[in-house]
């Protein structure tokens, strides 16, 4: 079934293709028919917000298909992008668990399918399969990861274009590309957002790449960088 | 993880403020079956940055300075754990090495248990399992809290926030 936003929509876990590959999906047929119990299927378009920071959790989001863009916010308005939630992730988790606020807004950056759990049935669901209670502590050691990598990150990089060379490397490093000569990155996101994920301006970014290009470290070709020369991108971040 | 300054001794099953408090009777006692208790100096890295994780570790009494670090070796603190913390926890989970150094800020008295050892109680006991969920709810709660701190007030030059 197609949704208005052109996604394919998988109405039942039990039947999805991809579900093995996905560390929280992939559980035991119990589990996985008490889960699609209690699951909601919903798709959403581009810029739709799952939840905001600060709001009180309602549930889970597992992200079927799409990329969600998980943010924090300071009262002045100035946004740090933590990091784009890929398929497979849990979103809303540790709120969900804690019952604190969630700590990050959710925004989609594409069209997205999404699996709601109420929060209370979510719990339950826990407390029931053991299984799914190792999954979902594995899923939280690796935001806890991911969030200590963000804070070494923002807290030891000197400057922005040390930080904007990291980002680079995080991203080539990703769906084959890492032992590539010269990796190739799908840029999905503006200046802007870019500068919010190294917290720095939309004109410093745009500087940084004039730069790396006029050095031909990197290279674009529409929206996909290629990485023409990664040792010299590796200086720049451990400098 | 360095050496302590006195090895093992045997634990009493005591229902404390520790993390697992709430665990039936039954389940705490296997917990404490699974420790062995040394006293460790202060400055004592309990493990590093980039180690493997084999055990996880809960401070009896004691202040833990947990910090990461750059290749250039400049450090900056995360966060001082508490007594009673269980350290290590998130890598010993997920078999991912050590996302921070652990050092210890006073002498201490530090109980371990090896990893294998929590996974298998982890799955004999589902309510220490739904424990542990919280657990690392908790610490990433806290991570990120300190990720807006340097994140969102980070002026050009970067500040004093515990950097070394």
């Amino acid at each position: 079934m197609l949704s208005p936003y052109g996604l394919d929509i998988v109405e039942s876990c039990l039947t999805c293709k991809t579900r093995t590959e996905r560390l929280f999906c992939n559980l035991p047929a119990a589990a996985l028919q008490s889960f699609e119990n209690i699951k909601f299927a919903s798709a959403y378009p581009k810029g739709a917000v799952l939840f905001v920071e600060g709001q009180s959790p309602r549930g889970i989001f597992v992200l079927c298909k799409g990329r969600v863009k998980m943010s924090i916010c300071a009262t002045n308005g100035k946004t740090l992008i933590v990091k784009i939630a890929e398929p497979g992730e849990v979103l809303g988790l540790s709120a969900t668990v804690s019952g604190k606020p969630y700590e990050l807004t959710a925004e989609t950056v594409d069209p997205c399918q999404v699996n709601f759990v109420k929060r209370e049935d979510f719990l339950r669901f826990l407390k029931e399969h053991s299984d799914a209670c190792f999954r979902v502590a594995e899923q939280l050691s690796a935001k806890y990861n991911m969030a200590c990598h963000e804070v070494r990150s923002l807290g030891l990089s000197h400057s922005a274009g040390e930080k904007l060379a990291k980002l680079l490397l995080d991203w080539s490093s990703r769906n084959g590309e890492a032992t590539k000569q010269e990796p190739r990155v799908k840029i999905a996101l503006t200046h802007e957002e870019i500068a919010q994920m190294i917290g720095t301006s939309r004109e410093t970014v745009t500087r940084l790449f004039a730069d790396l290009k006029k050095k031909q470290i990197v290279q674009s070709r529409g929206s996909t960088l290629i990485i023409r020369n990664k040792a010299a991108l590796k200086q720049i971040a451990s400098d | 993880m360095e050496s302590a300054l006195r090895p093992n001794r045997p634990q009493s099953v005591e229902r404390s403020e520790g993390p697992f408090c709430h665990l039936p009777d039954s389940a705490l006692r296997d917990f404490e079956l699974l420790k062995t208790s040394a006293l460790y100096r202060r400055g004592t890295n309990l493990f590093r940055e980039g180690q493997a994780a084999q055990q996880i570790f809960i401070v009896d009494q004691g202040r833990v300075r947990l910090s990461v670090s750059a290749e250039s070796g400049k450090s900056m603190t995360l966060r001082i754990a508490q007594s009673g913390e269980i350290l290590g926890l998130s890598a010993a989970l997920a078999g991912t090495p050590h996302e921070m150094t652990a050092e210890l800020l006073e002498d201490a008295e530090v109980a371990t248990i090896q990893r294998k050892d929590l996974l298998c109680f982890l799955h004999e006991h589902r309510d220490a399992c739904l424990q542990v969920v919280n657990l690392l709810s908790q610490d990433l709660h806290m991570a990120y809290d300190r990720v807006r701190c340097i994140g969102l007030t980070r002026s050009r030059r970067p500040r004093s926030l515990g950097v070394h």
